[in-house]
């Protein structure tokens, strides 16, 4: 007969109470995990699909991710005309507040080269992708857009043409896809007494634009994406380039780089570390549930002693209950993430190799929580039945 | 039936310091148990029995002296207590003032448990539990946890498990003490009855008066020795 089985049964209550306490820590585990995976993933979203060889940002930057960027609005036209370049498309972003039906809502503007570039690499959810025409907005769901919405930025109204799922940005604002002429207006934007003092400075020019300010302007573009001929040589374009002196080329991997170990460095070791803590906290607990349970058991565990018992059931009844403490917690921890976790406002990637390596740090912990009460066990005398 | 003892004991000493001095729990105990024997042992509190049984159990060491089991040495002072458990488990059961039984095993599951341990198929073990079970009118209480049946049956439930290797020998430590004089006797007339039909030595010791006609031989302790020996008319 199963004894670990058979006193869990006994006291079922008990055991669930037990199991939930170590499904929560085990879930716990799962979530820091998948929200460093989702941090990660929604970080290098638009890196990894947008799908350029190289980024052109302003000289001496690291932009336009890690570091603001802007180039002249017509490096696109410069940069086409090196040898080994096959397509260059312009890109900005940039945070912006807009409000719908008088609530306010928090995006992030995403320009994007169109028509060049309609959009399809953005995995639609619903709607279409860009279809040429201006004041066209592809959004993510998560900025509470629909697809049909009309929305105002700056001072002309858009209209979302399309909607996205699970498109973020490193600080999980929504993105919202505008074509590059638009989002460099909506960036433009000024208030009317800025263009009131800039009419003034310009002694009355007539042909004083909404889009003139009293501030210098700048172009709004913030790098040029290039993809390259499959024959051409990267280091030669990119050297190329830089010649220029004005301009920084990297190449996507350097972005990456730079989104992971320059601006979310400290967020992911934060994790990370936390991470680490619950792991411990999950082991302290699980140890201190497994041996408190030895000692509850230290009388019957005299009395399978005395009966003659052989180390290995004693080992088993510890170990087993262990391992059912174990797979109890583990199961009921996914079931409960696959729940909850979906309704976190950050995304929560739970990766089954994630959960591959959960389970086998929760092995460890069981099997060094149950070396603990084993060794206790192991310390009981056959006569302390008698005591 | 063979002259072997199925006990026997020689010049059994244990001592141990307490307080700075020397306390001598069992001083030269000498004693044999035939196969088919109801042994009781009076004596009263701290005069060895128990520290006897311990030794006698295989559950603790002499200082000095041996156990002998059907004629085997199989303990004396500096014996391996941990390499005895087998010894333990096919020649010794144990019964003592508290059941002891196991409280998340049923009657049968307590009884087939000494079973199992010693490698018999669940099903086997199950089944010869209940047939112990119902030698000792519980069949009826078979699949009942210990916390749902009475001091006696639970008593006799420990009885059966104690049974359950059909070891020659029972080693029973108060028995009847938690129990009422009909329950008690109940148990004693048990024993009575398992070393007369088994062939089983059964050493018990006890306090309780009540029963004294069903023992074969009474040996009465004092200050860790044996101070006198009867037979029983």
């Amino acid at each position: 007969m199963n004894l670990a089985l058979k006193d869990t049964l006994h006291a079922p209550t008990r055991f669930v109470l037990t199991a939930f306490g170590v499904a929560f820590l085990v879930m716990a585990v799962i979530g820091m995990t998948g929200l460093y995976r989702g941090i990660v993933e929604d970080a290098l979203l638009i890196i990894e699909r947008i799908d350029a060889d190289l980024w052109v940002v302003q000289g001496e930057r690291a932009g336009p991710f890690a570091e603001g960027s802007a180039v002249a609005a017509d490096m696109d036209r410069r940069v086409e005309g090196v040898r080994g370049v096959a397509d260059v498309r312009r890109f900005t972003q940039f945070s912006q507040q807009f409000s719908v039906a008088g609530s306010p809502r928090r995006a992030t503007v995403t320009g994007i080269d169109v028509p060049r570039d309609d959009g399809r690499w953005l995995p639609l959810a619903e709607g279409r992708w860009f279809g040429g025409s201006r004041y066209e907005a592809v959004a993510d769901a998560s900025t509470g857009l629909k697809a049909g919405d009309r929305i105002q930025l700056a001072r002309d109204v858009y209209t979302v043409v399309g909607l996205t799922r699970h498109m973020v940005d490193s600080a999980g604002d929504g993105l919202l896809f505008v074509g590059i002429n638009d989002a460099s207006v909506i960036a433009r934007r000024r208030t009317s007494e800025e263009i009131h003092l800039a009419r003034a400075t310009a002694g009355g020019a007539a042909a004083v634009s909404a889009d003139t300010s009293s501030v210098a302007q700048e172009s709004k573009i913030a790098a040029v994406l290039v993809r390259l001929d499959p024959a051409a040589d990267p280091a030669q374009v990119i050297a190329a380039m830089q010649r220029w002196g004005d301009v920084r080329v990297m190449t996507t991997g350097e972005q990456r780089d730079l989104m992971l170990n320059a601006r979310l460095w400290k967020l992911r070791l934060q994790i990370l570390t936390f991470t680490g803590m619950i792991l411990v906290i999950t082991a302290i607990v699980v140890s201190l549930i497994v041996y408190t349970m030895t000692l509850e058991k230290l009388h019957e565990i005299a009395l399978l002693k005395l009966l003659g018992a052989r180390e290995s059931v004693v080992i088993g009844l510890i170990g087993q209950q262990a391992a059912l403490i174990g797979i109890a917690g583990y199961v009921v921890a996914i079931v409960l993430s696959w729940l909850i976790f979906p309704l976190f406002p950050r995304r929560v990637v739970i990766l089954p190799s994630d959960l591959a390596q959960i389970a086998l740090a929760l092995t460890l912990v069981c099997a060094g929580a149950a070396f603990v009460g084993i060794a206790r066990a192991s310390r009981v005398s056959a006569r302390e039945v008698l005591s | 039936m063979s002259d072997v003892p199925v006990l026997s004991v020689r010049a059994l000493t244990r001592h141990y310091t307490a307080g700075g001095g020397l306390v001598r729990a069992l001083d030269g105990v000498s004693l044999d148990v035939a196969a088919g024997e109801l042994v009781g042992i009076f004596g009263p509190s701290g005069s060895g029995k128990s520290t006897f049984l311990m030794l006698a159990g295989l559950l603790e060491n002499p200082t000095s002296g041996d156990v002998w089991l059907a004629g085997e040495r199989v303990s004396h002072a500096g014996a391996d207590l941990d390499a005895l458990r087998e010894t333990r488990r096919k020649r010794i059961g144990f019964v003592f003032q508290k059941a002891n039984l196991i409280p998340f095993l049923s009657a049968v599951e307590n009884v087939a448990l000494s079973l199992e341990i010693a490698d018999v198929a669940p099903a086997d073990a199950r089944a010869h539990g209940r047939r112990l079970l119902a030698a000792l009118d519980l069949a009826h209480r078979a699949d009942s946890l210990p916390a749902k049946l009475s001091g006696g049956e639970q008593q006799r439930v420990a009885v059966a498990r104690a049974l359950a290797n059909a070891p020659p020998l029972i080693l029973a430590d108060e028995p009847t003490a938690a129990l009422d004089s009909v329950r008690g006797r109940q148990v004693m007339e048990i024993f009575r009855r398992i070393a007369a039909a088994h062939g089983t030595a059964v050493l018990v010791i006890t306090h309780d008066p009540r029963s004294t006609d069903l023992f074969d031989r009474i040996v009465h302790f004092e200050d860790g020795r044996v101070c006198a020996g009867k037979a029983h008319p």
